[in-house]
């Protein structure tokens, strides 16, 4: 029980740590909403990205369909439409590619790695494509709200982050869906033999992750003022990584929402921690890397002390 | 005498495979190896071959005490093995198949593809094999497979060959053709050890014969004084205990008819009814199509001919999850790779298959599927804690009994239990009887899959026996062993025996 818990107190004494380290700087209203601000939309795809390494598949592409989905929201407020209007577009656009990822997978029986590597170059060359290379940029001021705006003196995107989570926590724990999503990670002979529809829930696996990262590209547009077709950048991987800190296993079958947002608050506080305290932002990169891995080797220490 | 294993003693965690077992093999003769699914034949061969290290015993290999730690050394010895499933490398070439792991070490880590090509083309000349030394192995037949085994060792200068059942993939022609090779290895002074399963074949190859029962080498002599009878009672002929008696009930209507099922490559105009109350025991020897039956059955596989008809309905399940609705279950014979999610709660793995009667859109009922956990967990004595505790921590016979509350609670009505007890301790075998017959006191049909036929004669009401993919013949309920035995291993109706 006390390894179980491992991932909430590596966060808990990083935040005391950095609490003694930097007091003045590290523990002030403004700084912590700053780490909430740049998490939430990793935390978002990583919620999709934890549902997806449930059912041992993996997705490549998220941050390519960011990328998508915010220019395609941003443009249609360009276009005139109404905030909610182009939102929606937005956030259907991620759900669009989603099924697209899914459809592939189930239908052409490809492995989930090659299928978001590839529509990873696809989704990313055809937003390049349709904007030349250039963001959309008329976006409505009051839009910022989204991403900087406070909400009962908590940031908005804090809120809109526990909705996401509340949400996949219930669809995991509660849903069919959820649950045949753990059996077809944990065993996918064993869920076709039972009867189980695994090709359409699969898809909607990767529909609802698609979903979410279409929610956060519009909080990433509305942080950015606009619609960048590079956005997202390698989000996949940091995604990825949350989730497995947070103790989601790539073998499938295992992962929790509660692991993954810890998982994306480490990575949070370790790279708003070494901005405060001026550690060279190359040096970040690796000290990001190495807490994945001695996360994982934790993690995996803890498994194969069970009883088997 | 070019092999001689005296007393050899193996067993894996607590289960005894190999008690005693004895063995000489002469050069120059084919020396067959006989006994039940179990016996130990396959143990005893992986310790001559040096894949396994004995517990106890020795080896005399051309009158010297050896030892071989890895294949490689039983190999560098002269003793290689014609494997039942090829290990061979699919999408290397013949030739390289053949010299892999052995190019001339001067080359430094080249390989001389044109000496290696040559090499290959005069061994399989030799041989008369219809193999091309540049063809890719993936393309090869089964038998294919075996002559680059074959030339595999032989290029090593092999003076021991092992088969083991090298004939139970293989049509007709191509199992005369091994028998051609295997006579080609004998005259070239070479000693073989053949494995087989199939009666009807030994007398074409075979010289001395060796049987082991239950761990133990029970006799040794020359084919030609021992009957197929006197053989088939020295393969099974332990002493009854009485494990479990079951009382059949009358049985009721007709749930299952498969008529003229046929699926290539194996199985052949099969013809099976199961009754409501009636246990079915279905034996034969591995690789005789049960296994395939039932994945037919269950829609897992498509039949090319035949009807399936359930509950009087014609059907054809196009995937397992129609099957599962029309209130079939298939218990299958690997449960760890298609029967329990190991990493998944018990009451997830209960739930699997009848999910949507304790949820109410999409929702999870957890209250219901606790108390459901529980209920299985009394009914069927399973040993575990609390619903949550993971499915992969019970032991082999509780996580059978796991599976089968999983489809007890998907209300199916025709059970296909594939080796049910298999890995199983005796006291949860007999309670896996015991639900297997309550089921069919209440009206359920039961074909039941077994290689023990110790198990099948207690169990079953009526036997059907399969041999080669086709049904050889059926037996009441009370037939002995060695009835069953004929059947599966031996042409249907045969009147050798006789």
């Amino acid at each position: 029980m006390m390894q179980r818990l491992l991932p909430f107190l590596t966060l808990f004494l990083l935040f005391v740590i950095l609490s003694i380290a930097a007091p003045d700087t590290f523990l002030t209203e403004r700084n912590l909403s700053t780490v909430v601000r740049q998490t939430a939309v990793i935390n978002i795809i990583a919620l999709g990205m934890t549902l997806i390494i449930i059912t041992s598949g993996i997705d490549l592409s998220v941050g390519a369909i960011l990328a998508l989905s915010g220019f395609m929201g941003a443009k249609a407020m360009e276009a005139g439409y109404a905030i909610p209007v182009a939102v929606l577009i937005g956030i259907s656009t991620g759900a669009l590619c989603g099924l697209i990822n899914g459809l592939l997978i189930t239908r052409l029986k490809i492995n989930p790695f090659i299928v978001t590597l590839g529509m990873l170059g696809v989704i990313r060359g055809l937003t390049l494509t349709i904007s030349k290379g250039l963001p959309a940029s008329g976006v409505p001021d009051s839009f910022k709200y989204l991403g900087t705006g406070t909400f009962l003196g908590a940031p908005v995107v804090l809120w809109l982050l526990l909705v996401c989570a509340v949400s996949m926590h219930f669809v995991l724990e509660y849903t069919r869906l959820g649950r045949y999503a753990f059996a077809i990670g944990s065993n996918p002979d064993a869920a076709y033999y039972a009867g189980i529809p695994v090709s359409f829930h699969l898809t909607c696996v990767y529909g609802i992750a698609g979903l979410l990262t279409g929610i956060a590209s519009m909080i990433e547009t509305s942080r950015l003022m606009t619609g960048q077709p590079t956005a997202g950048n390698g989000y996949e991987l940091q995604a990825i990584a949350a989730v497995v800190i947070g103790g989601g296993s790539l073998r499938g079958g295992e992962g929790t929402v509660v692991g993954t947002l810890i998982g994306a608050f480490i990575m949070g506080l370790l790279s708003n921690g070494s901005d405060l305290l001026g550690i060279n932002p190359y040096l970040q990169q690796a000290l990001i890397g190495a807490a994945i891995i001695v996360a994982v080797t934790l993690d995996e220490v803890r498994k194969r002390q069970l009883p088997r | 005498m070019l092999l001689v294993l005296d007393q050899i003693r193996k067993s894996f965690g607590g289960v005894n495979a190999l008690k005693r077992g004895d063995l000489q093999v002469k050069a120059g003769e084919v020396h067959l190896l006989m006994g039940e699914n179990g016996a130990g034949k396959s143990t005893l061969m992986k310790i001559v071959a040096g894949m396994y290290q004995p517990d106890g015993g020795t080896i005399q290999w051309n009158g010297k005490p050896v030892q071989f730690r890895n294949p490689a050394e039983a190999s560098a010895n002269g003793i290689a093995m014609v494997h039942q499933e090829s290990l061979l490398f699919p999408h290397l070439t013949v030739a390289e198949n053949i010299y892999l792991g052995r190019e001339d070490p001067s080359s430094v880590g080249f390989v001389n593809r044109r000496r290696m090509m040559d090499q290959a083309r005069r061994l399989i000349e030799e041989q008369r094999f219809p193999l091309h030394a540049e063809w890719q192995v993936s393309r090869l037949s089964p038998a294919g497979k075996q002559m680059v085994e074959i030339c595999r060792a032989l290029s090593r200068g092999s003076s021991l060959l092992i088969f083991d059942e090298p004939t139970s993939s293989l049509s007709e022609s191509e199992t005369r053709e091994v028998f051609r090779i295997v006579n080609g290895l004998k005259a070239s002074g070479m000693g073989v050890i053949y494995i087989t399963h199939r009666l009807d074949e030994l007398r074409t190859v075979g010289d001395r014969v060796t049987v082991l029962r239950d761990g133990e080498t029970i006799h040794t002599g020359d084919l030609k004084d021992l009957t197929t009878d006197g053989l088939i009672r020295h393969m099974v002929g332990r002493e009854v205990n009485s494990l479990y008696k079951r009382t059949p009930v009358a049985p009721g209507a007709e749930l299952l008819r498969v008529q003229g099922l046929s699926r290539r490559p194996l199985l052949k105009d099969i013809n099976l009814t199961l009754r409501a109350g009636e246990i079915v025991g279905m034996a034969g020897l591995v690789g005789a199509g049960r296994t395939e039956l039932c994945r037919a059955i269950f829609g897992v596989d498509q039949i090319d001919a035949g009807s399936i008809r359930v509950h009087g309905a014609a059907t054809r399940f196009g995937r397992p999850r129609e099957a599962v609705g029309a209130g079939v279950a298939l218990i299958t014979e690997d449960r760890q790779k298609t029967g329990l999610a190991t990493s998944l709660p018990i009451a997830s793995n209960v739930t699997m298959a009848s999910l949507a009667s304790i949820s109410g859109f999409g929702v999870i009922d957890h209250r219901r599927e606790a108390a459901m956990t529980l209920e299985y967990k009394s009914k069927l004595r399973i040993k575990m804690d609390q619903p949550q505790q993971l499915a992969g921590r019970l032991s082999g016979g509780n996580q059978q009994k796991v599976v089968i509350s999983k489809w007890l609670a998907s209300g199916a009505k025709i059970f296909l239990f594939d080796e049910p007890t298999r890995g199983i301790d005796v006291g949860a075998k007999v309670e896996v009887f015991e639900v297997m017959d309550e089921l069919a006191r209440n009206g359920a049909a039961i074909l039941m899959v077994s290689s023990e036929l110790q198990e099948i004669t207690q169990v079953a009401d009526r036997i059907v026996v399969m041999r080669q993919g086709r049904i050889s013949g059926e037996l009441p309920g009370g037939a002995s062993q060695e009835q069953i035995m004929r059947l599966a291993a031996f042409e249907a109706e045969s009147g050798e025996l006789q």
